[in-house]
């Protein structure tokens, strides 16, 4: 439906059409141009919903610095030379850090997962060594989100008893209706420094996609 | 992606080679390139940095204004030159008895054909006539039509546009609340206040990113009522904390004129 929204214009760039009435919330200074009336207005709660999201937000360490677009245009964006992938949610969840928002429309939902929700302190473990921290960024419904990442992004899909490993640093976001949990490989190899560097993994399973970046870096 | 092989006769005839290198074919031609962006060569090719001597004719022609020529090497001869800025994406466009305008650290070379001046807006600098030039930008270059407001960081160049000017936008700085906003800081900056605008008819050049190539001295322009920029900034040297090519002394080489 909403795939109006965002254009890949080059792989670190994307164009998002504004019509009056509709929002859309972007990072800071991720604009690079735009054509036509449109205003860009710094969000004070950092996205969607009150004063209570907001507060919510801060606690999570999840209030990266939104502005909200408005008008009549076009714009695009694109930070820091990241690549840039477009995500088109229509109904489900999409879970990603919030620093890797670039833009997402203003009929997606925006809530603050806590990780140890899905697997107690196993989820809290989880989110350390994927460098999520405690808590995630979710966004529901109908719309298209713009996530960047170093390098590529592949997006993988995940089918019920097709689990996908992934690296946890190369973990970008996932969507659907997926479990996630942290499997080691630690052996005694790891134990005495000989181990291959990649003792833990994130097996996500369920029906869903997960979005994998070609490096190792976060943001 | 497996390692593509190349050697001289497999390798593009003044084209990219990947999206960060450009390969220039050389037949007793001559090049103009910043110094230190050449890689790799083929062939017999002389480098010269240009000042006083041989060359001085070419510069005349080539190089209107009092720019810091020093910075410039002609490579002459025949053969392949690789030209490539550290990792930055590299294209290369066809001006046809045309007009371009360049931010002056993303200029790598270009061909004697083309006349080099500087632009009245600092830091830029103006390219005409009918030739090929390399330019470096991060991310791919995207064209686009005016009107059109740009980002100051993501400014490449404009082409045929008579109007690049500042617009501001603060419309949220407005009414009370906006009031209080400012007063405060309370809110924060959106980061976008502030734009290049340009209407009337030609092309306008995005980078991808607002990630800026380091500034290259465009050089001094003289000090006469009405220049903008008349040496009122003092030494136009490179900013601080912009990474300096290995070899380069930068304003201590360029008063030697080494």
């Amino acid at each position: 439906m909403c795939d109006v929204g965002f254009r890949e214009i080059n792989p670190k760039m994307v164009e998002a059409t504004v019509a009056p009435g509709e929002r859309l919330f972007s990072q800071r200074g991720a604009m690079l141009a735009y054509r036509g009336e449109v205003s860009f207005t710094p969000n004070l709660r950092g996205g969607q919903g009150g004063v209570m999201s907001m507060i919510g937000r801060r606690v999570a360490n999840e209030d990266t610095p939104l502005m909200t677009v408005e008008g009549s245009g076009t714009v695009l964006f694109g930070h820091g030379g990241h690549h840039v992938q477009v995500i088109r949610l229509a109904g489900d969840t999409l879970y990603v850090e919030a620093d890797r928002l670039l833009a997402f429309e203003g009929t997606l939902e925006q809530g603050t997962v806590f990780l140890g929700a899905q697997g107690g302190v196993m989820g809290m473990v989880r989110g350390q060594v994927s460098g999520q921290g405690l808590f995630t960024t979710s966004l529901k419904g109908h719309g298209g989100v713009a996530v960047m990442a170093h390098g590529g992004v592949i997006e993988v899909p995940i089918s019920p008893g097709r689990p996908v490993h992934v690296d946890p640093q190369a973990y970008v976001a996932h969507h659907g209706d997926v479990r996630n949990k942290l499997s080691t490989a630690l052996g005694w190899r790891d134990m005495v420094g000989r181990g291959s560097g990649e003792a833990f993994q994130l097996e996500l399973s369920g029906s869903g996609a997960v979005y994998v970046q070609a490096s190792e870096e976060k943001l | 992606m497996s390692v593509v092989h190349h050697d001289p006769s497999t390798l593009p005839v003044d084209d990219n080679v990947n999206p960060y290198t450009f390969c220039v074919e050389l037949a007793g031609s001559q090049w103009f390139l910043q110094k230190g962006k050449m890689i790799a060569y083929y062939g017999a090719i002389e480098f010269n940095g240009i000042g006083h001597g041989r060359l001085d004719r070419l510069v005349r022609t080539s190089f209107h204004s009092p720019l810091h020529a020093s910075d410039w090497v002609v490579a002459e001869g025949s053969g392949k030159m690789l030209l490539a800025d550290r990792a930055f994406d590299v294209n290369s466009f066809d001006l046809e008895d045309g007009n371009l305008t360049v931010r002056s650290g993303n200029l790598l070379a270009f061909q004697p054909s083309l006349s080099l001046k500087q632009s009245i807006v600092p830091g830029f600098l103006t390219l005409i006539g009918t030739g090929k030039f390399v330019a470096a930008s991060n991310g791919p270059v995207v064209f686009m039509e005016p009107p059109l407001r740009v980002d100051p960081q993501a400014l490449v160049g404009w082409a045929d546009c008579p109007s690049p000017c500042h617009h501001y936008d603060h419309g949220y700085m407005t009414g009370v609340l906006g009031g209080l906003r400012a007063l405060t800081g309370l809110g924060g900056a959106s980061g976008e206040e502030h734009q290049f605008e340009f209407v009337g008819a030609g092309t306008v050049l995005l980078q991808s990113s607002e990630a800026l190539l380091p500034e290259q001295p465009a050089g001094g322009t003289p000090h006469e009522p009405g220049v903008p920029g008349g040496g009122a900034h003092g030494a136009p040297g490179a900013p601080p904390g912009a990474p300096r090519l290995p070899g380069q002394l930068g304003d201590l080489q360029r008063r030697f004129g080494l």
